[in-house]
This record gives C-alpha cells, sequence and structure tokens, in this order.
C-alpha cells in the first residue's frame, strides 16, 4: 500500500523540451524564465507608465519594489555610492524573486533556480561585477584590498591570505550559486515528496486516504512555506551581491 | 481594473498554452508508453542499458546549455529593460511627486509666511488704532476738562462778581437802610424828646444830640 514510486531526481527537475534542440531547446525551465520575463516587462512597463499622486494598483507595486531595493539592500549594504548598481540588484532580486514562486503556481509548478543553469550564471554575473568594481575602484590595489585584512598580524598572512584568496576569489561564487540553488531544490522535492505521498494514499482506501491527509496538510503548509522561501532566497542572493560588491568597493580597510 | 482583467486573461492564455505544451511534449511519440520516462527507460534498455541506467539522473550540479542560454538571454532583457526603462520611469514618478509635493509644501509655507505677516501688520494696524483712539479720546477729555475747567473758572468768576454785585447791593442796602433808619430814628426820638421835654431845643441842636447819641450807641454795638 506504501510502496509508493518516487521518482528519480532528475526526472523532478529535468523536464523533456516542448520544441527545438540541444542549446535551443525550450522546456518548462525556459517557459518559467520567459514567464518571469514577461511578468517583469509587464508590470514594470505598466507600473512605469502610470504616474499619480496618490499610487495605486502597479504603479503601487512598482514603487515598493525600487524603494525596497534601493533603500532595504542598496543603502543598508553600500549606501549613497551603491545606488549605481540599484537596477543591477533589481533585475537579480525580480528575476530570481518570479522565477522562484513559479514553484508553487498551479501547472507550472517548477522554481527555474532549482535547476543550477540560472542561479550559476547569476552567481558568476554578480562574481565578475564585484570584482570588476573592485579593480575599477582600488586599480591593482584591490587585491591587496581583497587578500588582507585590516589588523592581521604580518606573521598570520602567510595563512590568511590563501583563505582569502580561497574564499573570495574561488568558493564565493559556488556558496553563491548554490545556497539558492540548493534551497530551491530542497523545497521543490520536498513538495514533490509530499505530493507524490498524497497522490499514492488519497483514493487508494479507506484508511490510506486518512493517512493521505497528512501528507496533504504538509503539502499545503510546505507550498505556503515555500512562499516565504521563495522571496527570501531571492533577497538573500541579492543582498549578498550588495554585501560582496561593498566589500569590493569600500575604502574602510 | 481593465489592465488586471487583461492579465488575467493573459496569464489564462499562457496556463493553458503550457498545458497544452505539456500535453504535446508528452503526446509525441509515446502512444505506446505511459510517459516520457518509460519511453526514455525504453530506449535505454533497448540500446543496451540496463534499469540503473534508467534510473540514473543527470548531474544536477551541470547547467544544461539550453537553459543556461536561455537563463541568460532572459535575465539581460530584464536588467535592460528595469535598468533602462522601468527604473527610470518609476524613479521619475516618484520624483514628479517629491518635487510636487515640496513645490506644494514650499508653497504652503510662502502662503503660511505672507499669512503671517499680513496678521503682524494686521495687528501693528489694529494696535495704532487702538493707541489713535485711545489718544483721541484722551484729547477729547482734555478738551472737555478744559472747557470744563473754562466753564468752572467762568462760573465762578460769574459767581463771584454776582456774589460781589450783591454784597455793594446788600452793603448799599444796607447803608441806605441804616441811613434811613437813622433818618427816621432821629425823627422819632426828636419826636419823643419833644414829646418829653416840649419845645426847650432847637431842631439842629436836637439832631446834633440825637445824632450823638446814635453813634455812640453804634461805637457800643
Amino acid at each position: 500500500m506504501f510502496a509508493t514510486e518516487f521518482p528519480p531526481l532528475g526526472h523532478i527537475v529535468n523536464w523533456p523540451g516542448f520544441f527545438g534542440d540541444g542549446a535551443f531547446e525550450f522546456n518548462k525551465v525556459v517557459l518559467v524564465y520567459v514567464l518571469a520575463l514577461l511578468m517583469v516587462v509587464i508590470i514594470f512597463g505598466l507600473a512605469g507608465r502610470k504616474k499619480a499622486l496618490v499610487p495605486t494598483g502597479l504603479q503601487n507595486i512598482g514603487e515598493m519594489a525600487v524603494d525596497f531595493i534601493e533603500d532595504g539592500i542598496v543603502m543598508d549594504t553600500m549606501g549613497e555610492p551603491g545606488k549605481k548598481y540599484a537596477p543591477f540588484l533589481m533585475a537579480l532580486f525580480l528575476f530570481v524573486w518570479f522565477t522562484n514562486i513559479f514553484g508553487i503556481i498551479p501547472v507550472i509548478q517548477m522554481p527555474a533556480s532549482a535547476r543550477i543553469a540560472l542561479p550559476l550564471f547569476l552567481a558568476l554575473l554578480a562574481y565578475v561585477i564585484y570584482h570588476g568594481a573592485g579593480f575599477k575602484e582600488h586599480g591593482l590595489g584591490y587585491i591587496k584590498h581583497a587578500l588582507v585584512p585590516p589588523g592581521v598580524p604580518v606573521a598570520l598572512l602567510v595563512l590568511v591570505v590563501p583563505i582569502e584568496f580561497i574564499s573570495k576569489f574561488l568558493v564565493q561564487p559556488f556558496s553563491h550559486t548554490v545556497r539558492l540553488f540548493a534551497n530551491m531544490l530542497a523545497g521543490h522535492i520536498l513538495l514533490v515528496t509530499f505530493g507524490v505521498l498524497t497522490g499514492a494514499l488519497m483514493g487508494t482506501g479507506i484508511l490510506a486516504s486518512v493517512v493521505g491527509l497528512l501528507p496533504f496538510f504538509a503539502l499545503v503548509f510546505f507550498t505556503a512555506f515555500e512562499v516565504l522561501v521563495a522571496f527570501l532566497q531571492a533577497y538573500v542572493f541579492t543582498l549578498l551581491t550588495g554585501v560582496y560588491i561593498n566589500a569590493a568597493i569600500s575604502h574602510e580597510h | 481594473m481593465q489592465r488586471i482583467r487583461l492579465l488575467v486573461v493573459a496569464g489564462a492564455i499562457v496556463l493553458a498554452a503550457t498545458v497544452g505544451f505539456s500535453h504535446t511534449a508528452g503526446a509525441e511519440g509515446e502512444s505506446n508508453y505511459k510517459d516520457s520516462f518509460t519511453e526514455e527507460c525504453a530506449h535505454l534498455l533497448s540500446e543496451g542499458g540496463t534499469l540503473d541506467d534508467c534510473q540514473e539522473a543527470p548531474n544536477p550540479l551541470v547547467p544544461a546549455p539550453h537553459e543556461l542560454l536561455y537563463g541568460t538571454l532572459a535575465f539581460l532583457i530584464v536588467f535592460g529593460f528595469l535598468w533602462k526603462m522601468g527604473m527610470p520611469a518609476i524613479k521619475a514618478g516618484m520624483a514628479a511627486r517629491s518635487d510636487k509635493i515640496k513645490d506644494d509644501l514650499d508653497a504652503a509655507e510662502a502662503e503660511r509666511t505672507e499669512a503671517s505677516t499680513i496678521l503682524t501688520e494686521y495687528q501693528a494696524q489694529l494696535a495704532d488704532a487702538r493707541t489713535e483712539s485711545a489718544r483721541i479720546i484722551e484729547e477729547a477729555r482734555q478738551a472737555a476738562d478744559e472747557v470744563r475747567s473754562g466753564l468752572q473758572a467762568k462760573a465762578e468768576a460769574d459767581i463771584n462778581e454776582l456774589k460781589t454785585k450783591a454784597t455793594a447791593d446788600i452793603e448799599a442796602a444796607k447803608l441806605q437802610a441804616v441811613a434811613d433808619l437813622r433818618g427816621e430814628v432821629t425823627a422819632l426820638a426828636i419826636g419823643a424828646a419833644e414829646q418829653v421835654v416840649g419845645r426847650n431845643l432847637d431842631a439842629e441842636t436836637n439832631a446834633a444830640l440825637v445824632e450823638a447819641y446814635i453813634n455812640q450807641v453804634g461805637a457800643n454795638s
């Protein structure tokens, strides 16, 4: 009765293509990218066209998003000098959030960030941007700025410099990637697990159906929880990008 | 509201298209299989693979090229749109509102200052008017006092004049009365004396005697 078949991991997030082959294959993950793109363009395109004195509807959403990014992320992590990075951080947050939230949208139910391609690209892009900003700000002195923390005794530099190099130049983009990717994949696997379990138990007998209510309620709970996770992961990814940029361009060392 | 309806309709179309895509993809050449995974497994088995190959999932840490390509394009479009159009338009709206609110506040401040100035002027004018009215009242009071004093002085002068005149009249009347009384008393005394002593003295002597007598009486009184 409980011998339900759990699909292999690759089958949970590895969607067949709707059309196209190879590098141009269009599958559900790509569809989520396109939907996220359309939602950003439509919502913020319409929000920017309306200029009422008292904002309502989409204008309100657009202004809240701008305030959230500028005041809640840029000013908190970088201050005034970080304002020029606000469009990049806003694009990061909105794109990641919209691709995450599709994990609980019925029929689609696939967070694109549960596939490593998008988190890896965004983390590498952020990596290039914050190190580029660091070199632009400090010139070649950025290497010392990045590798030699202030106040460290000279004797410890032999130990600290390699650690900082590994941390900031090698590990950071991957930790940035995996934090988003793994969280969204784990959430998606959790939903699939309870979904499969509910589906397997329901309708296979009275006792099984009663027992099946438990994973069903867990599914409802974790679906609601994924709303929070989708936002939180987008926020954390964007916030960390801001923190990394600030660490690269700051003169506090 | 109409835009929201349009968005809902657009969303429904997209969802329908998605379901359609899924069904199309799922139905593609698989009439003999339960689903695409079964079909994939059947292909693997027919190519000499094992059931383990069917369960083997692609490495989730290796990015799919098509997802990388479309993801990159989609993000760059989102970034470009927000950078050049979305954020500037929204921020322009916010800035316009801030400017309008600032202008309204400045205008309100200017009007408040103007009203305050006008109030100060009115208060100053009111104070001037009060001072002026007080001055006028004081002047009127002084004028009235002067008039009253003048009239009083004139009345007192008149009274004094009348009193002096009356005193003089009374004195004259008194002198006249005294003179008349003296004459009559003299005449009476003479008559009386004549009656008493008969005819022993002439009239002038009698008058002189009586006059002397009366003066003596007047001096004693």
